[in-house]
């Protein structure tokens, strides 16, 4: 054991040949032997020496906050300054991170899988590491979340010798795909899923070089936000560096180097003690799913790309009595011909996103809370794919949805452990993305994408009910900014921005409630828009009894008599949607068209000036049973309309009354009575589970199910014969039964011909995940 | 006493009322006592009455010498804390009723500690400071150019009015998306509802954004201009008693206020709201003063109290503004000097992380009640004051002169059973541990903080003040590598020393969008110049206006302008003070722009300039200023090196370092300019300890500042 424990030399490493590669490979190799990181099963430095211990990490941590905050100011684009989506994150030599910055830490490990991917393939010896380069990063194939995330990567040399990496990403607000904005709708393949770079050395001497900053601004639309986007990581990145520089000159190289993997297995080991102590083991199984409607006339795609599918996203979380774990999503549904793909890396690197904000809220964040868990992604699934067309600028879509199950089920696990406080319904699917480009109120060539987005309900807890529109799954801290800062940067005129009623789910603690902002094309020439959300499924379910949040949908009219309804006065359709079911809108305006649909997902539309666009943010899914609601919170939600009257007499069993000051009440007496019977109710139409299974097994039989869920039960069935063995088992079904997309009334490009990155000449693909 | 007793300087915290009196020759009292949140002006006295008292002297006999007196209370910041304020009616867009109750998501976690701002679960919202049933739509919409998009339907502000009066309002705020741009729909709205109101009969205030703070960002210009209505007024009663206060023990001078913007104005000035965030720039006024008086052009200013550390920068004698703050956990335009702020002081808590077992100072403290070592306070975590007393820093029998006495056997026990145990140290080497942890941490962020506006601490002078400052003061500066390092004797009453340096000044701000190209010609450099100096003009206005219901003629006014200047596309801006006083030419434009291009190269990096994209100036700023009574630095002859032997108090063991050593305790009051005091050795005044630990030495100057120096 100690000789295997020794096995990695954490002096700094004088590059040159394979000197990076066998120092990983002796970490990974050590890291698997002994069950620690490293081999490290002393933490010689923090034992010994804990108060210099912590002084290295809070030096470190008030870094890279603080060049975050720093560099942030220096961006052009909203979606960095104002929302905050950006993040620096310090790594050791062999890529795995040491620290982070606040922002989007999904990039801990995506940045950390492109050095891994650099030092896998050889970039020691061509292109060269050197002291002053700058690499540059936004390939999906290695594992990063979409194009839009630019990656830049500074190595750290001490003296001549390599002592570690620093990251920076920011959220660019074009990169040059088929269609303008970060994650727009329309690529159905990487080719068109914009303009990506793989790990490029893009700067020496600490300067970008003048090709890269040529060809980079051609293959985009928006340069100035791109030029700044990028001043402002290397600047991060540099002040970073700086401090690493200082710090080693303080403290000696031999603590800083040792500091740099025992801080990665401290973290391993903070993840396992708060396993142990926040959960009950066991195992939790759930399900996501989401809609993917391409067979429509508003998404212009190639014909194999229109089919109607769905997102599967089954998941088995096995924690053990030691604080280990390990996430399964054996089951899933294959990639497809849409932007929603996803990659290993952003896959398991993403679930920090979410468990720092419940599990792990802590400073100390990095690759030891990877190096904690176990994860299976079977290849070939859209989490995983085998393929290396697949396009990713929206991601996002099956990623959020299908960590609102697992959130679900840790929440499970918390309340088990009597953790009320912690227990998170789910969350808001995070759209709708208000994005597209032409010529702006500057008369420039222009992309945007409303990062209105980054505030949406939050999922009711055990105790209380979600926050209204207050952040993002992705970001605990987003916001939807100020009304004058989105018109400066979009020539679009709000029209309102108010509480989307009835958006939050229902429950005994209601889902938090969303909002709308209807948007008034203004001073834009050669403009077009698009839809980007959920429209015809929830990809959020509510906990124990609570409800799912409310789908999305679309609203947009053009050809309108809005000009000259302000010219004359005449009333105009200012303020809420109130009542989807009772379009109001309508009734204030003529329009040529009126689009008001489930269709959420659609590609570009020309929108001329005084053309209306209705953009929804998604409410939060409830917790518990709705008619155990306090009747107090239903009449506070009905006077602040969050929630419409028929809803409370529905969904709540409220019986209520308006005074004569229009204020609403609920009648206690009257509602306890209606309760009872809604009780009654449900047991009557209750059945024996064995005796509907018969019913729906009899279904199952006849395939009889619409071509969506065929569709996608046939691609996770070829996925995974063990979940089709499952399936087969649960529903008692026969042995030769099975469900094949041949079957289907659909295109099945991808069923059968797949060629994935790895068969590239001269590539090695990087697996941190079991297949 | 033959002197004056002409200044007075308050800083009313909330807990302790801090009162600075200096005579005409620059001898000080500080004065320390409750604060009386129901009525602030006993509190005022009484800490009058104890800092008098040090001279043998009576309110009576001082209130009627004093020229000037300057105050700083958080009096309006507890009544929007606790939403204690006035019924207010709010009017905006139709169609935007639900924004200011919306508020902006990050409002549901401003003001939390790094770990909670990620922890979902504890976000949460404050009531808005308007109901939504109080808020009323009017149809209008202006553009970002300020152009009419939708004209103004009277017809609708009528109405509303009308509502407002019914609903028996108190106030009235009117707040349109882009009012600072162009504030014609504002400003007739306001006209309306004064006439609906007039006709009611009744009297309510109305306040229209773009009369107070016409600057971007509608979330942050609604909830200044609401607080106007909603705190600033009900405050300005409590001004008045104080005032009133002061006159009952004969005193002749108007009291002044400290603003945000680190000038004070006059009780009666229209924009009282910037009074709300005062108490801790107290602290950086007096920073930029005293080295004004003694020729210190660049200063670090730290203060290090119960509950945080503050930090702040003067360079070339002046401090940094910050334009969007938040305070209270709203978002608001106020410009405001600007802190960095951590959430570590000397009552902070000490915990040992039961996961990762790293050692956690803060963010939550014990505040007033000190810490386990006081029996009476019911405190039973570890704080930081705890392992003051256990290493010998601070003398259990004299805490805050011997009103508290602290228990060294208690704090023992409770940091070996919660620290020293866990960790496997003696308690000695826990309590040094955590000193020595805080100490890094504070130094970390002072580094972080200064490195991060583009200096280095070698170009400049440490401050170092507070209660609990100069405990501390020799670790947070440790190997940072400033010139000097100054303690002053009246560290405890600094932030009301601070307050009564401060200027007579308004300051006003208005947004601006003037945008050249790097390539334009001089017609259009002309141009930008004249707008700038046209809204120059109508800031100084303003502030000559304010001046004239104060008594004071324009041409005792010092107008200083500035401007906010960015890359064009950008969205932060950085504020400049004009090189020139007046443009008037096409070259002026290059001058500007320069100014803007040296403090951004400084700033960020040089590589991070973009001047191929063109020039925003993004907002115009006029100060101005009058003359007038600040307090005298002391100026004492010089004792010699050695201190009288009356200073010595004895010895104490003082644990440094892995050892115990002995040292020596002074009586601060009683050293003498020029003397010299060795380490390891424990300066103390009533309301300050001073350590100077083994291998440093401070000397006292004739200011009655010690510099505190490393020498080995």
């Amino acid at each position: 054991m100690a000789k295997v424990a020794s096995g990695v030399d954490f002096r700094p490493l004088k590059l040159g040949g394979q000197v990076l590669k066998q120092h990983r490979d002796a970490v990974l190799h050590t890291s698997r032997e002994t069950g620690h990181y490293a081999g490290l099963i002393r933490m010689d430095l923090k034992e010994k020496e804990p108060i210099l211990y912590n002084k290295v990490f809070s030096r470190l941590r008030a870094g890279v906050v603080n060049a975050r905050e720093t560099a942030k100011r220096i961006a052009a684009s909203p979606i960095v300054e104002q929302e905050g989506e950006l993040c620096f994150t310090l790594y050791n030599p062999v890529g795995d991170s040491l620290m982070t910055s606040t922002g989007i830490i999904i990039h801990v490990g995506t940045m950390g899988a492109a050095i891994k991917y650099m030092i896998e393939n050889g970039w020691e010896e061509n292109p060269g590491i050197r002291p002053g380069d700058i690499f540059t990063n936004n390939d999906c194939l290695l594992g990063n979340v979409h194009p839009c995330d630019v990656h830049t990567i500074v190595p750290i040399f001490w003296e001549d010798q390599l002592v570690g990496w620093v990251g920076g990403v920011t959220h660019v607000i074009d990169t040059g795909a088929v269609g303008p904005g970060s994650m727009t709708m329309g690529p159905v393949q990487r080719f068109g899923d914009g303009y990506q770079v793989t790990c490029r050395k893009t700067g020496e001497n600490d300067r970008p070089l003048r090709d890269w900053i040529h060809e980079s601004q051609r293959s985009i639309r928006t340069t100035r936000y791109w030029l700044l986007d990028e001043r402002t990581r290397i600047a991060g990145c540099h002040m970073i560096r700086d401090l690493v520089l200082d710090l080693i000159a303080e403290v000696g190289i031999d603590r800083y180097m040792r500091f740099a993997y025992e801080v990665i297995e401290d973290g391993r080991r903070g993840l396992i003690r708060r396993i142990r102590s926040l959960t009950v083991p066991g195992t939790y199984r759930g399900v996501a799913f989401v809609d993917v409607g391409y067979a429509h006339p508003d998404v212009n795609v190639p014909p194999y790309a229109k089919v109607d599918t769905i997102m599967h996203a089954p998941h088995e979380v096995t924690i053990r009595p030691d604080g280990t774990w390990k996430l399964d999503f054996d089951g899933s549904s294959r990639w497809g011909w849409h932007s929603f793909n996803a990659q290993p890396v952003s896959f398991t690197s993403g679930i920090w996103v979410m468990m720092t904000q419940t599990l792990i809220p802590t400073e100390l964040i990095n690759d030891g809370a990877y190096y904690a868990t176990q994860f299976r992604l079977p290849k070939g699934t859209w989490q995983n794919p085998d393929d290396r067309r697949t396009a990713h600028s929206y991601s996002w879509h099956f990623l959020v949805s299908a960590w609102s199950a697992l959130w679900r089920s840790l929440s499970t696990a918390y309340f088990a452990r009597g953790y009320l406080e912690e227990v998170n319904a789910g969350n808001a699917n995070t759209s709708n993305w208000l994005q597209g480009g032409g010529f702006n109120q500057y008369n420039e060539i222009h992309a945007v994408n409303s990062f209105e987005a980054a505030s949406e309900g939050t999922g009711a807890t055990a105790v209380k009910d979600g926050l209204d529109h207050a952040a993002a799954i992705w970001n605990p801290e987003g916001d939807m900014g100020d009304m004058e800062i989105w018109e400066l940067a979009e020539p679009l005129i709000y029209l309102s921005r108010n509480v989307k009623a009835n958006s939050g789910g229902y429950g005994k603690y209601r889902g938090g409630c969303g909002y709308e902002t209807l948007r008034m094309v203004h001073n834009a020439k050669d403009w077009t828009m698009f839809f980007m959300g959920n429209g015809y499924m929830s990809s959020d379910w509510g906990l124990m009894g609570g409800y799912p949040a409310a789908t999305g949908y679309r609203f947009e009219a053009h050809g309108t008599d809005l000009k000259q309804r302000i010219e004359q006065g005449l009333p105009l359709p200012l303020g809420p949607d109130a009542d989807p079911d009772h379009p109001g809108y309508e009734q204030k305006m003529q329009a040529q068209s009126v689009r008001r649909d489930k269709q959420t997902m659609t590609t570009e539309t020309i929108f001329e000036n005084y053309d209306l666009y209705l953009n929804y943010l998604r409410g939060g899914p409830g917790f518990g049973d709705p008619i155990e609601r306090d009747p107090e919170k239903i009449e506070a939600d009905l006077n602040g309309n969050y929630l419409l009257p028929r809803y409370a007499e529905k969904v709540y069993g409220a019986v209520i009354y308006q005074d004569e000051e229009g204020r609403w009440h609920v009648d206690r007496e009257a509602t306890r009575e209606r309760r009872q019977a809604i009780r009654q109710e449900r047991i009557q139409k209750s059945r024996p589970t064995r005796e509907w299974m018969q019913e729906e097994r009899e279904r199952i039989l006849r395939k009889e199910a619409s071509v969506q869920v065929r569709h996608m039960f046939a691609t996770s069935f070829q996925l995974s014969p063990k979940f089709l063995e499952e399936f087969k088992r649960f529903w008692n079904l026969p042995e030769d039964w099975n469900l094949i997309e041949d079957e289907l009334e659909a295109a099945t490009f991808g069923a059968h011909h797949r060629m994935s990155v790895e068969q590239l000449p001269d590539v090695k693909r990087l697996v941190l995940v079991e297949e | 006493m033959t002197s004056r007793i002409q200044v007075l300087g308050i800083d009313a915290g909330g807990t302790m009322t801090d009162t600075f009196f200096v005579d005409t020759d620059g001898n000080f009292v500080v004065g320390k006592a409750q604060s009386t949140p129901q009525d602030e002006s006993v509190g005022l006295v009484n800490s009058s009455v104890d800092a008098l008292a040090q001279w043998h002297l009576t309110v009576e006999d001082v209130f009627p010498q004093l020229v000037t007196a300057v105050y700083s209370g958080t009096a309006m910041l507890n009544r929007i804390v606790q939403r204690k304020g006035m019924r207010v009616g709010l009017i905006v867009n139709r169609g935007m009723e639900d924004f200011h109750r919306m508020g902006r998501s990050v409002q549901s976690y401003l003001g939390y500690s790094y770990e909670d701002r990620l922890h979902l679960n504890t976000h949460r919202y404050d009531p808005p400071l308007v109901p939504r049933e109080l808020t009323f739509g009017v149809t209008e919409r202006v553009d970002m150019f300020g152009q009419v998009v939708i004209p103004l339907r009277e017809q609708e502000a009528y109405e509303a009015a009308r509502q407002l009066v019914s609903h028996d309002v108190e106030g009235i705020v009117i707040s349109f998306l882009h009012a600072y741009k162009n504030p014609a729909h504002e400003r007739r709205v306001r006209d309306i509802v004064l006439e609906v109101v007039r006709a009611s009969g009744k009297n309510i205030p109305v306040f229209a954004s773009s009369d107070y703070y016409p600057v971007r960002k509608e979330s942050h210009r609604t909830n200044t201009t609401i607080l106007e209505a909603y705190a600033a007024e009900p405050s300005r009663k409590t001004l008045v008693r104080i005032n009133e206060r002061f006159k009952q023990y004969g005193a002749r001078f108007d009291l002044r206020v400290m603003a945000s913007h680190g000038g004070t104005i006059s009780w009666t000035a229209k924009e009282l709201a910037r009074t709300a965030v005062s108490g801790p720039i107290g602290g950086v006024i007096g920073t930029r003063y005293l080295g004004e008086q003694l020729g210190y052009r660049n200063i670090a200013a730290t203060d290090i109290g119960g509950t945080s550390f503050d930090m702040a920068l003067v360079v070339q004698g002046q401090f940094t503004i910050q334009h969007d703050p938040d305070m209270a956990r709203l978002v608001l335009s106020l410009p405001l000097v600007q802190m960095d702020s951590v959430g570590s002081g000397a009552g902070s808590y000490v915990r040992i992380d039961p996961y990762t077992r790293a050692i956690r100072i803060g963010p939550d403290s014990a505040g007033y009640r000190v810490g386990v070592c006081w029996r009476e306070s019911g405190v039973e975590t570890v704080t930081v004051s705890d392992c003051h007393v256990v290493l010998g820093y601070i003398n259990p029998d004299n805490f805050l002169g011997g009103q508290i006495r602290l228990d060294v056997e208690r704090a023992r026990a409770a940091i070996e059973e919660q620290i020293a145990r866990p960790l496997g140290l003696s308690v000695e080497e826990a309590a040094a541990g955590v000193i020595e942890l805080l100490d890094t941490r504070l130094r970390d962020h002072l580094r972080a903080m200064i490195s991060g506006k583009g200096y280095h601490p070698s170009e400049f002078v440490c401050f170092s003040y507070g209660g609990a400052g100069p405990v501390h003061t020799y670790g947070y500066t440790d190997g940072l590598g400033f010139q000097e390092i100054i303690v002053p004797a009246w560290a405890a009453g600094f932030s009301a020393f601070g307050c009564a340096a401060a200027e007579f000044e308004y300051r006003y701000d208005k947004s601006l969008d003037i945008n050249v190209a790097p390539d334009a010609d001089a017609a259009e450099r002309l141009e930008a110049v004249e707008e700038l100096q046209s809204a120059w003009m109508e800031l100084a206005e303003k502030v000559i206006e304010e001046f004239r219901l104060n008594g004071y003629a324009a041409d005792q006014v010092t107008l200083l302008p500035g401007y906010r200047m960015m890359y064009r596309g950008q969205l932060n801006d950085l504020e400049i003070e004009s090189p020139l006083g007046r443009l008037e030419t096409a070259e002026d434009w290059n001058v500007l722009t320069d100014a803007f291009e040296n403090t951004y190269a400084r700033v960020y990096a040089k590589a991070a300039r973009s001047p191929e994209l063109g020039f925003t100036i993004t907002g115009a700023i006029m100060r101005g200023l009058v003359d007038s009574v600040k307090p005298r630095i002391p100026e004492e002859a010089y004792g010699g090196i050695t201190p009288p032997p009356q200073a010595h108090r004895g010895q104490r063991p003082f644990y440094f370092r892995k050892g115990w050593v002995k040292a020596d305790v002074w009586d601060m009051d009683t050293l003498r300019a020029g003397n010299q005091i060795q380490g390891p050795a424990i300066i103390e005044a009533p309301a300050t300890t001073f350590v100077v630990p083994p291998g440093w030495v401070t000397t006292l100057d004739a200011h009655r500042l010690f510099h505190l120096k490393r020498v080995e």
